[in-house]
């Protein structure tokens, strides 16, 4: 696949000289790059490992880097707390230039989480942009569950509970299945 | 003088009595030592030329003046080292002095005046020829206020806060790349450092780290493709919002959907030219190559 386009997929800085003229000829912007997404993944995910955020962590699966699975705690003082949630975050070939497409694997009772666990969050939908990574995805998604978007909702019991804490934090203590380390 | 005048703008009136009030006995060891480099450059110069007109002329003209100025500077600099260090006589100052003096890779008088420089200023440190007399005797009164004002500024420095030790080796590093081109380019290079320019100006214009803490900082690799930044994808800023990102990543986003992944603000079709860090004509170019690249293309 390198060979493909020579110069432009090789991203070396030693190629640079060549480079931008080669730019000019590089066939379509289709032509899959997975060394170059290979580095992000990498990278990304030294720095996930290297930020140590609270309540967030992701790590590849065995055998596929474009398949990550991540978890989320719920955060404090909202009625997610004391929660955990699996998700799986799956990488285009194409990324970071479109989204990964991320669900929770977990069941989670939320206004912007359907029961298939699919994530209404503009972020990673038209509002993505190469420059998020999976660390500020998992943030968002952990922020999300805090400050829902029930004018949209996925779940519309969840969006017509939402302003019955009380009850809200009930529900999703029933509806929590703790998932399996 | 008319170079004098020039040099007194620059420096306050006050710092400077002040100054001079405080140390009336270091700045006059101080001269000695400058006397004595500017002695050793006048006396190559009138060696080479064995002209009394082209010995004046440097004193008052700006474009010569400089380089020796420049010089002289340095060398105050190295001989505030030691009086700051130990406080020695002036016969040990002279004695560094003509250390530093008689190695050529450290100094860059030699450079100034010459290759054959190198060889006289060895014979006229030991013994005095006729020709640095008569040096001596043609510019001592030009040099003095020249040397005077050098000591202003070195007073100037500390007062402003800056210790004339840290002082001393920052000019060394200012100077460490200029030394590389410095045959050919010297007058420009000369001029440009100055000591009209002012101690902030000399400082913001030569020191590295400086300039690295009053400009935003650029990543060092590109956060989409995560690969290194060369220095023409550093200094390449398509969006005014500063969001860095290399060639390749920039163009592949120009052929999707065209947005900066910093603001989601959608790329003008011609992109902002803005040097980021270095500024210097060949990355101006470089600047204009990358720029006219990507415009061609929208």
């Amino acid at each position: 696949m390198a060979a493909m386009n020579g110069g432009y997929s090789d991203n070396t800085p030693a190629a640079d000289p060549a480079g931008p003229p080669a730019k000019q000829n590089v066939a379509p912007a289709k032509t899959v790059d997975t060394q170059s997404v290979l580095k992000r993944l990498q990278s990304e995910l030294m720095s996930l490992m290297m930020s140590g955020d609270p309540g967030i962590s992701a790590f590849p699966e065995e055998d596929n880097i474009f398949n990550w699975k991540g978890t989320i705690h719920g955060s404090k003082e909202t009625v997610f707390e004391g929660t955990e949630y699996k998700l799986s975050l799956s990488f285009p070939a194409d990324y970071p230039f479109k989204p990964p497409k991320v669900k929770f694997e977990t069941g989670c009772f939320h206004p912007n989480v359907d029961v298939f666990g699919n994530i209404c969050l503009d972020i990673l939908q038209d509002k993505w942009s190469s420059a998020y990574d999976v660390r500020t995805i998992l943030l968002s998604i952990q922020s999300l569950l805090g400050e829902p978007n029930t004018s949209s909702p996925l779940n519309t019991q969840a969006a017509a509970l939402w302003s019955n804490q009380e009850e809200y934090r009930k529900m999703v203590e029933k509806l929590y299945n703790k998932p399996a380390a | 003088m008319v170079s004098d005048s020039t040099i007194n703008a620059s420096i306050p009136n006050v710092s400077k009595d002040f100054g001079k009030k405080k140390r009336a006995n270091r700045s006059a060891k101080l001269k000695q030592c400058k006397l004595d480099a500017r002695r050793e450059q006048w006396l190559s110069q009138v060696k080479n030329k064995n002209c009394k007109e082209e010995v004046n002329v440097p004193v008052v003209g700006g474009g010569k003046f400089n380089g020796p100025a420049i010089v002289t500077w340095k060398k105050a600099a190295q001989c505030c080292k030691v009086l700051e260090v130990d406080n020695p006589g002036v016969e040990e100052i002279s004695h560094h002095f003509s250390d530093s003096e008689s190695s050529p890779s450290n100094s860059p008088t030699n450079a100034l005046v010459g290759a054959s420089d190198a060889n006289q200023g060895h014979n006229s440190n030991s013994n005095l020829s006729p020709g640095r007399e008569t040096a001596e005797g043609l510019n001592f009164e030009g040099q003095l206020p020249i040397c005077e004002n050098v000591d202003a500024q070195l007073e100037k420095s500390k007062s402003v806060g800056v210790g004339i030790l840290g002082r001393g080796s920052e000019n060394c590093k200012a100077w460490r790349p200029d030394d590389a081109f410095r045959p050919q380019s010297l007058p420009n290079l000369a001029k440009q450092h100055s000591f009209p320019t002012g101690a902030e100006r000399l400082q913001g214009f030569g020191n590295p780290w400086v300039r690295n803490n009053m400009t935003p900082r650029v990543p060092t690799s590109c956060p989409i493709c995560c690969e290194d930044l060369d220095l023409t994808d550093s200094s390449f800023l398509p969006c005014p919002c500063g969001f860095h990102l290399c060639l390749f990543c920039h163009k592949r986003i120009l052929e999707e959907d065209s947005r900066c992944p910093g603001c989601r603000k959608e790329y003008a079709s011609e992109p902002v030219e803005k040097e980021a860090s270095v500024s210097g004509g060949s990355l101006t170019i470089r600047l204009a190559r990358s720029c006219s690249m990507s415009s061609s293309r929208v």
